[in-house]
């Protein structure tokens, strides 16, 4: 790729630790819900697709932008872009959709937006990613799945 | 008829025939028993050594070199010796058909014993004038450095004689030498060459000739059979360059140049180039490049993925900073390289804002700092002060926790080298910043206060103490996480070293209150953890043990909280010595006490606190020397071999006094014991009790002396056993666990009389009624535990007993074949033979072993599910043909576990399983199953464990990538 990244020099932060497991969560008799930091774990280890570097250590996905309801089977992701007029936008906005759509039982009803104000054209992303046609079109394209496929791997 | 070699025929046979080659040998013992003399045979062979011929010279010179090769070194006399030389330099002189044989033969000459060294300049002279080396054959050019090699070797003085021609002729004909070969024979001789040999003038002309090669870039051609690698070429080439201290400018104005190239062998030749010249030159040579050196080394050891580059330049670095500190001294350079790293590290570590960063930049200080006393000393100096800085305005976590580990690593370092006299200022700091650390009210910043604090103990000044009591004193009381508890409890200990009398006060006397221990109810099983931790300091020792002692005597309620705490305690090898146990044990009489609270507790308490009781007793004999074990057994065996007819639950008291016993440790008892436990082992009504009886088998098995004390013991066995068939189906079961014992003692034992017992074990599996117990005793006899025939015990243990087991098992198996219906017992005992082998043995059978697994699926058993799932997952990473060849068996069974109700254990190791095939086994393989695994796999998403949604995500998203553009995987 002759493209330079839109964002050449990120800020980079530490990666948090891995989540700890309780007794709980070993008593086979405890029902573990579904919670933020488990949809975290899910699309904290995708890769950017500009940098070696993943969501977590971007902050471009965080815990606290992350809502899951159990009840009404609704869970929503808001990610903030590095820069405003990031180009790759949507495509990080897609590698989370897909990975979300392999990773969470399919009574949830997920939802992926950029975060209020932290894109230039923070409505268009959002309508394209809430599209279901345009997505699964997207996934039709070859090239396009390599891609996301490369940034979902190691998640 | 006499040979012809007597005769002047010989000459023209030479010409005309081979055949005279081959009897070189018997010309050799003609020579030798004196019928032929040497100038007779020359004399002989004259007609092809002088012939005008090229071709006939060449086959005459073959001929003589043929015998001065056979011929015995010693034979030849000095003057013989000199002609045959000046023959021979002659000789060089000739047509370049004639100079192979030539040079074979002078270098069997030089071999001579009395060959006298002088000879050699006049050959050298002439060979270097007539003979271009370079358009040799490769071993001709072999001959040639051979013959200079040990030339050097004869005489080094001689060598130096000839002078500059003579190292002006090594030079050129080693000029150009491209054989992988000879080039490595070359540049392991050459750093001998240039230690003994002055250059003079012809430095540089050396140096080019070898620098040519570096970096060495070469790739062997793969038929070779015996390839030179490139890394033998680097690594024999690197001390040749740095050979001699002459070499030091132009080597590294090579090496920073090469250093700067983007070709990554070419950096890390460097590198280790620049570590190995830090052995000959000297520190002044490295003056004006260090400004050089240490950006290119800075540059590499930031180096973010390359792990060898970065362990390359530490070493480069630690060993420039090493040889520079020897001219600390006289010369300023060596300052201005630290005052530069610190410089640059300390901007790093300001700028660091993630721990990968800042690790990287600690541990470039640390190489430094531990490369030399000095380095040391400046380095700790100014690092300690700022990480102190660093810590109060770096706000996050876990930089400030990483900085106190680079405080503690700073310390050792300092102390490694002895100056921490030096930089007292700046280390009394330390303490105070791990005390604000530790009043951080989380779990993280106390174990890394703690941590580093135990690590500078001895700048703990006693103002600090009762401050760091406190925060101690609150977490071992109160704290629920057994970590934090264990570093603090550690952290008493450390301080109580360093400060025994405060300590004494402050925590033995105050805060748990030695004199009236069991007042205060709250807590009292940590409190007393704690103290019998800090009894094994010998300033402790006596006061704490004679409280805990005195509380076991005289209280009863919370007697069995004291011998819980000291039993954890006097387990732990590495508190308590065998020493320190023993001298317990004589200045308090441990067993004594312990031993009345036991006979006096034994019907009340609790079958726990009774376990506690007699580890302690059993692991404070275990440390005792053997007469001071049998003083024990005597004194206390009557007593209670009387009681045990009232009540088999003595029987343990009885038990855990013999269990640890050194080896051949024997008494008038223990024939009369062993029937005993044998009887136990079989009617007792307790299952505990017939455990024990078990042990005690096990143990009197395993330790008593080969020869007649063991046979006396196991015939005592043998008809005990014969003789006590009882009618109840109680009884088979417990005999066959006393068989697995018996089995494990002697398999243990290294024995062979093993294979008769488990042979019954292996029958009694597919007999429907005991099958059960059957694949519990395999069990028993692979599994490991702590207090039964282990070493703390002083046990017998054979190298690879488990493999013996292994071999044993399968073979009995297989003669008795599997049983009938209801395998389930079968394939469990297999799983627990399994489960314990090394899996090393397990690879040479898989073609056994992986069938047995796959069919085992099929049962619904926790214990046999876990691990034939585990075992099949090795061997998918093993990558295993066999595994692909049953994919369609294997994936569907596993699906099919990923939904097993009853244990998620089970569940998550299927889906590992999955995973593991879809990386494990070849794409053409695995695409036919995408689709419907894929299917299969979406319920589990939804598993109601996190740990098996987890398992499940992994598996299922690994599966997408199957066949997909963007998978990262190679057939």
């Amino acid at each position: 790729m002759t493209k330079i990244a839109d964002n050449v020099n990120p800020d980079v932060y530490d990666k948090g630790s891995e989540r700890e497991v309780t007794t709980n969560e070993r008593n086979e008799d405890i029902v573990d819900e579904f919670d933020q930091r488990e949809v975290f774990d899910l699309i904290r280890n995708i890769n950017d697709p500009e940098h070696p570097l993943t969501l977590e250590e971007l902050r471009v996905v965080e815990e606290k932008n992350i809502l899951v309801d159990n009840d009404k089977n609704v869970v929503n992701v808001y990610f903030t872009p590095t820069i405003p007029h990031c180009s790759m936008a949507t495509l990080i906005g897609l590698s989370i959709r897909v990975q979300l759509l392999r990773a969470l039982p399919s009574r949830f009803k997920v939802t992926v937006e950029v975060s209020e104000g932290t894109h230039v054209s923070e409505h268009a992303v959002n309508k394209q990613l809430a599209d279901k046609e345009r997505v699964a079109a997207a996934l039709e394209n070859n090239n396009l799945v390599q891609i996301i496929n490369q940034c979902v791997v190691n998640s | 008829m006499e040979p012809i070699w007597f005769k002047p025929d010989l000459a023209e046979q030479i010409i005309k025939t081979d055949d005279l080659f081959d009897q070189t040998q018997s010309i050799v013992t003609d020579i030798v028993s004196g019928r032929l003399d040497l100038t007779c045979l020359t004399e002989n062979m004259a007609g092809t050594l002088t012939n005008k011929d090229a071709e006939c010279r060449e086959r005459g010179m073959k001929f003589f070199t043929k015998i001065l090769k056979e011929i015995p070194k010693d034979y030849l006399s000095e003057m013989q010796i000199k002609f045959i030389s000046k023959f021979y330099v002659d000789r060089l002189k000739d047509n370049h058909r004639v100079i192979p044989s030539v040079l074979e033969g002078y270098l069997a000459i030089v071999d001579m014993r009395n060959y006298n060294v002088q000879y050699s300049g006049e050959y050298f002279t002439i060979l270097f004038r007539e003979v271009a080396c370079q358009s040799q054959v490769r071993q001709d050019r072999y001959n040639i450095y051979l013959t200079i090699q040990k030339i050097l070797d004869m005489d080094v003085q001689y060598t130096q004689s000839l002078g500059p021609d003579f190292v002006y002729g090594f030079i050129s004909s080693m000029d150009g030498e491209r054989d992988p070969r000879n080039l490595l024979y070359l540049f392991n001789f050459l750093p001998k060459f240039l230690n003994k040999v002055p250059l003079g003038h012809l430095v540089e002309e050396m140096f080019e000739v070898i620098s040519c090669y570096y970096p060495i870039d070469f790739h062997p051609s793969p038929n070779d059979p015996a390839a030179v690698s490139r890394n033998e070429l680097a690594a024999a080439l690197c001390p040749c360059l740095c050979a001699v201290p002459e070499f030091a400018e132009h080597c590294l104005l090579l090496l920073i140049e090469k250093l700067d190239s983007s070709l990554r062998v070419a950096k890390i030749d460097s590198l280790m180039l620049l570590a190995e010249s830090c052995k000959t030159f000297k520190p002044q040579s490295y003056g004006p490049f260090l400004k050089a050196l240490w950006s290119s080394i800075q540059r590499e050891i930031s180096h973010k993925t390359d792990e060898e580059i970065k362990l390359a330049a530490h070493e480069a670095l630690s060993a420039l900073v090493a040889k520079l500190s020897t001219a600390a001294d006289t010369d300023q350079s060596f300052e201005n390289l630290i005052k530069g790293i610190l410089i640059s590290m300390q901007t790093a570590v300001a700028e660091a804002s993630t721990v990968v960063q800042f690790v990287q930049v600690t541990k470039t200080l640390l190489t430094a700092a531990n490369a030399s006393k000095q380095s040391c000393e400046i380095i700790t100096k100014s690092m300690i002060p700022a990480v102190i800085a660093y810590y109060e305005f770096k706000t996050s976590p876990k930089l400030q926790i990483a900085s106190l580990d680079f405080l503690g690593d700073l310390y050792d370092m300092a102390d490694h080298w002895a100056v921490v006299e030096l930089i007292e200022k700046q280390v009394d700091e330390i303490p105070q910043l791990c005390l604000n650390a530790v009043s951080v009210p989380s779990k993280e910043y106390q174990l890394a206060g703690f941590k580093t604090l135990i690590r500078v103990m001895r700048a703990l000044k006693t103002d600090l103490v009762l401050p760091f009591v406190e925060i101690l004193m609150y977490n071992v009381q109160h704290s629920l996480d057994d970590e934090l508890l264990g570093v603090s409890v550690q952290t008493i200990h450390a301080i109580s070293r360093k400060y025994p009398e405060l300590m004494m006060s402050l925590v033995v006397q105050g805060k748990c209150d030695i004199n009236n221990l069991t007042a205060d109810k709250t807590a009292l099983q940590k409190r007393l953890n704690l103290l019998s931790n800090l009894a094994s300091i010998d300033d402790f020792t006596k006061i704490i043990i004679e409280e805990m002692l005195k509380a076991i005597t005289t209280n009863d309620e919370d007697a069995s909280k004291v011998v819980q705490a000291l039993n954890t305690s006097i387990s732990n090898t590495s508190l308590y010595s065998e020493d320190k146990v023993a001298q317990i044990e004589s200045d308090h009489g441990l067993i004594e006490s312990i031993l009345a609270w036991l006979l006096k507790e034994i019907k009340t308490s609790t079958q726990d606190s009774l376990d506690n009781g007699c580890t302690l007793i059993s692991n404070t004999i275990s440390s005792l020397p053997v007469e001071k074990q049998l003083k024990v057994l005597s004194r206390h065996t009557n007593e209670i071999l009387g009681q045990w007819k009232i009540d088999d639950t003595y029987f343990q008291v009885l038990e855990c006094l013999y269990r640890s016993v050194n080896q051949g440790v024997y008494n008038a008892h223990f024939e009369e014991l062993l029937s005993l436990a044998l009887n136990l082992s079989l009617n007792s009504e307790s299952a505990v009790v017939r455990l024990k009886a078990c042990y005690m088998v096990a143990h009197f098995l395993n330790k008593v002396d080969s020869g007649q004390k063991f046979e006396l013991l196991y015939e005592i066995l043998k008809n005990y056993l014969s003789s006590c068939g009882r009618e109840d189906e109680d009884f088979c079961p417990r005999l066959i666990n006393l068989y697995g014992w018996i089995t494990k003692a002697l398999v243990l034992r290294g024995s062979d009389l093993f294979q008769f017992w488990l042979n019954k074990i292996v029958i009694a599996i597919s007999n429907p009624e005991c099958s059960k117990a059957a694949s519990e005793s395999i069990r028993t006899i692979m599994t490991d535990t702590s207090n039964c025939l282990s070493s703390r015990q002083h046990c017998r243990s054979s190298l690879l007993y488990k493999q013996r087991m292994f071999q044993a098992f399968t073979n009995m198996s297989e003669k008795i074949g599997p049983p009938g219906p209801d395998k389930e017992a079968y394939y469990l005992s297999w799983a627990y033979v399994l489960e314990k082998t090394p899996k090393t043995v397990l690879n040479n059978e898989i073609s056994k072993i992986v069938p047995l697994a796959i069919d085992a699926l099929e049962y619904d058993n926790k214990d046999l599910l876990t691990v034939m799932i585990d075992l099949l997952i090795h061997f998918v990473q093993g990558k295993n043909a066999i595994v692909t060849d049953s994919l369609q068996t294997i994936l569907p069974r596993m699906i099919n576990l990923t939904t097993y109700t009853k244990s998620m254990d089970v569940r998550i190791k299927s889906l590992q399983c999955i995973y593991e095939l879809a990386n494990g086994c070849p794409t053409r393989a695995l695409l036919p199953h995408k689709q419907c695994t894929l299917l299969a796999l979406a319920p589990a998403l939804d598993d109601r464990k996190r740990l098996a949604r987890h398992a499940a995500v992994r598996a299922r998203t690994r599966w997408f990538l199957v066949g997909a553009p963007g998978e990262d995987k190679q057939d």
